[in-house]
């Protein structure tokens, strides 16, 4: 007992150390939000059933990533108000513009998504017009889960050199002041997501492309262009497709600066970012080129490769397609004969007599 | 030698030009052709999706989820999250659970066959997702019973050890099925035999009379028990159906399972039905249907009805 007491007062910087780095490494990133137990069952990937309509209902929630997302702190009941018992009967429909149990910090009331409903109102996805009269095709215009899916944390470090994911060594600051690693964690992922874009640009475009790559969607409202599929053909959407995270998408040249994603406004609206006044400062912000002339934004940035839709481009782009092709291919061609020939200098085909 | 690496050198440069040419090729003349399929394909797949509409198919969880090529990567930049696309589904799965290709049951009644109780219907797909449906719905009874259970692979249909201990509760890539014996060896109850046959009447029944076909299905089902085993006959401390142990649960898993918590939870639903598609030719109709609930009667459709309590 007595050698056991001194090998601890020997080793006890040791065991300290030990502990320490056991309870760093082992603190969960994660925080549970399942206070009514609902992973109990919905933890497990089959939980789902065909519904009336004959689609798949998947009631799965993946507990992993859900905490890693923007509402690992909301608990399920905070979004599907409805189920007050378990066994519960079947939910409804979860109305994202609710207010939530989280108070906004800067207000003090209730936290709720329901400025978006107003800015979308009052965009060019609305469903109603500007005499408030229900647009035609009113079903194609976008509800929250066409575009949103759990928005997932992209935590960002800033300590030594700008890279992603957590920075230990920031957290060992916070650390000096705030004693619960859960909060540190949550807050420290919830600032540096949002000090960035909370989406890749590609992933941004692939939302997008969902409507406006379909070229049903396309003619059914008039548009001049399949919108994804002309930005991928332009140097931003190629660089997007390498996930260039730098490169301009689409809600970086059709969103003012400073207003809402949801607040997305046609072309010809002159309070509009993309309306032929205003398009210019769109490429000459700082983050952009700032010392581009307003002219640089004249080209046409959504001309596809087609003889309908931008025929000036199309045979521009044709013709040069043919005058590099058509170059290039017999000079190598050329080269490789004449790499032959000095490899064989007295080689002949015999004719045949 | 200086003649050999002279040569060397023009076949280097006979190789770069050939090099160049297949670059050239790809950015140019390849791009215009390539660029033209991926429109045509887009067009098909419009076509594709639009005749699907006019006519649904049966919708099943391996054709939404687990056959689905639509996938969605979210860049997060520390990491890549590749997942399967639900149109309309908020949370994220991001789960790889290959297709059931052994059980030759959901070739006919789909991979989510349980539909008729809204309180239990997906309760009961969740189990089916690692339960063979022969677990539950074949109670073997004498010289039949082994008591005995074990994993097969649902991709390759062989069995394998128990993947309790290394996969999170439920996503195994495996399913439990139970054993029979034949002729005094325990014989896995979905054998290669009860398979072909099955799929052998699926491929052939259009030409098949009547009553050929009633009689197929009657040998096909003939195994299947007219009640099923119900949650409570697993969960339970006295004397699970399901050997959790020899199955690989660890004793925390077990303990989870026959908790009062699920227990509970399981006394809260008291109706079970069976459809009668699993009984082919069963006279007992009538009997049944004055057990019918309402909401039931007005679907007509022909069910057994079993009451646990």
């Amino acid at each position: 007992m007595k050698y056991a007491r001194q090998v601890l007062r020997k080793h006890v910087n040791i065991i300290i150390v030990f502990i320490s780095i056991l309870l760093f490494n082992f603190t969960p990133a994660v925080f549970a939000a399942d206070i009514g137990n609902c992973l109990l069952c919905h933890k497990y990937p089959g939980i789902s059933r065909v519904d009336e309509n004959g689609d798949l209902r998947l009631f799965y929630v993946n507990e992993d990533i859900f905490n890693n997302s923007v509402h690992a702190k909301v608990n399920c009941e905070g979004c599907h108000t409805d189920i007050k018992k378990v066994p519960h009967d079947p939910a409804k429909k979860v109305d994202c513009l609710i207010e939530c149990h989280i108070t906004e910090p800067s207000t003090e009331t209730k936290f709720s998504h329901k400025d978006a409903e107003f800015f979308l109102a009052n965009s060019v996805h609305s469903t109603k017009d500007k005499d408030g009269n229900p647009k035609q095709f009113a079903e194609d215009m976008p509800t929250c889960k066409n575009c949103h899916d759990n928005p997932l944390y992209r935590p960002l470090s800033f300590f030594k050199k700008v890279r992603y994911g957590v920075s230990e060594a920031s957290l060992g600051r916070c650390r000096v002041c705030h004693k619960k690693d859960e909060f540190i964690y949550r807050f420290y992922n919830h600032v540096t997501t949002r000090l960035h874009k909370s989406r890749n640009p590609l992933n941004i475009a692939e939302v997008c492309a969902r409507c406006h790559n379909n070229p049903e969607i396309v003619a059914r409202h008039n548009l001049s262009t399949k919108a994804v599929y002309s930005y991928g053909e332009t140097f931003h959407g190629k660089a997007a497709r390498f996930l260039d995270e730098r490169i301009p998408d689409c809600l970086d040249c059709h969103v003012r600066k400073g207003e809402s994603v949801h607040q997305m406004l046609a072309n010809d609206n002159p309070l509009s970012s993309t309306h032929k006044d205003n398009r210019s400062k769109i490429c000459t912000n700082m983050d952009c080129h700032p010392s581009a002339t307003p002219k640089f934004a004249t080209y046409s940035v959504h001309a596809e490769f087609n003889k309908t839709q931008s025929p000036v481009q199309y045979y521009f782009t044709f013709f040069f397609i043919v005058l590099t092709g058509g170059t290039l291919l017999p000079l190598m061609g050329i080269i490789f004969l004449d790499c032959i020939r000095r490899l064989f200098p007295h080689a002949v085909i015999k004719r045949r007599k | 030698m200086k003649s050999m690496l002279m040569k060397l050198y023009i076949l280097g440069f006979a190789a770069l030009s050939i090099f160049f040419m297949i670059i050239i090729w790809k950015v140019t003349f390849a791009h215009v052709i390539e660029e033209y399929h991926e429109r045509q394909e887009v067009l098909e797949a419009l076509d594709v999706e639009k005749e699907n509409e006019e006519a649904p198919a049966k919708t099943t969880f391996q054709k939404i989820i687990l056959d689905s090529e639509e996938t969605v990567k979210h860049y997060l930049g520390y990491k890549v999250l590749e997942e399967k696309r639900i149109k309309g589904h908020f949370h994220h799965i991001g789960m790889d659970i290959g297709p059931d290709q052994r059980s030759y049951c959901v070739e006919c009644h789909g991979d989510m066959p349980h539909d008729q109780i809204k309180d239990l219907r997906a309760f009961l797909n969740m189990h089916a997702f690692f339960i063979g449906c022969q677990t539950c719905h074949v109670k073997l009874e004498g010289e039949e019973q082994t008591g005995e259970f074990r994993w097969y692979d649902r991709r390759t249909g062989v069995i394998i050890p128990s993947p309790v201990a290394f996969e999170e509760p439920g996503t195994y890539k495996s399913k439990i099925i139970p054993f029979e014996s034949v002729n005094g060896q325990p014989t896995r109850i979905d054998s290669d035999e009860r398979i072909s046959f099955a799929r052998e009447f699926r491929e052939t029944k259009d030409a098949l009379t009547e009553a050929q076909s009633t009689k197929a299905k009657k040998l096909i089902h003939k195994i299947v028990s007219k009640q099923p085993y119900v949650c409570e006959d697993c969960h339970n401390t006295k004397a699970p159906v399901l050997p959790l142990e020899k199955l690989g649960y660890p004793k925390e898993r077990i303990d989870s399972i026959l908790s009062t918590e699920v227990v509970g939870l399981i006394k809260n639903y008291t109706k079970f039905y069976m459809p009668r598609m699993l009984h082919p030719g069963d006279k007992s109709e009538k009997e049944s249907e004055q057990n019918l609930t309402p909401d039931i009667k007005k679907n007509k459709k022909p069910l057994t009805i079993t009451k646990i309590d």
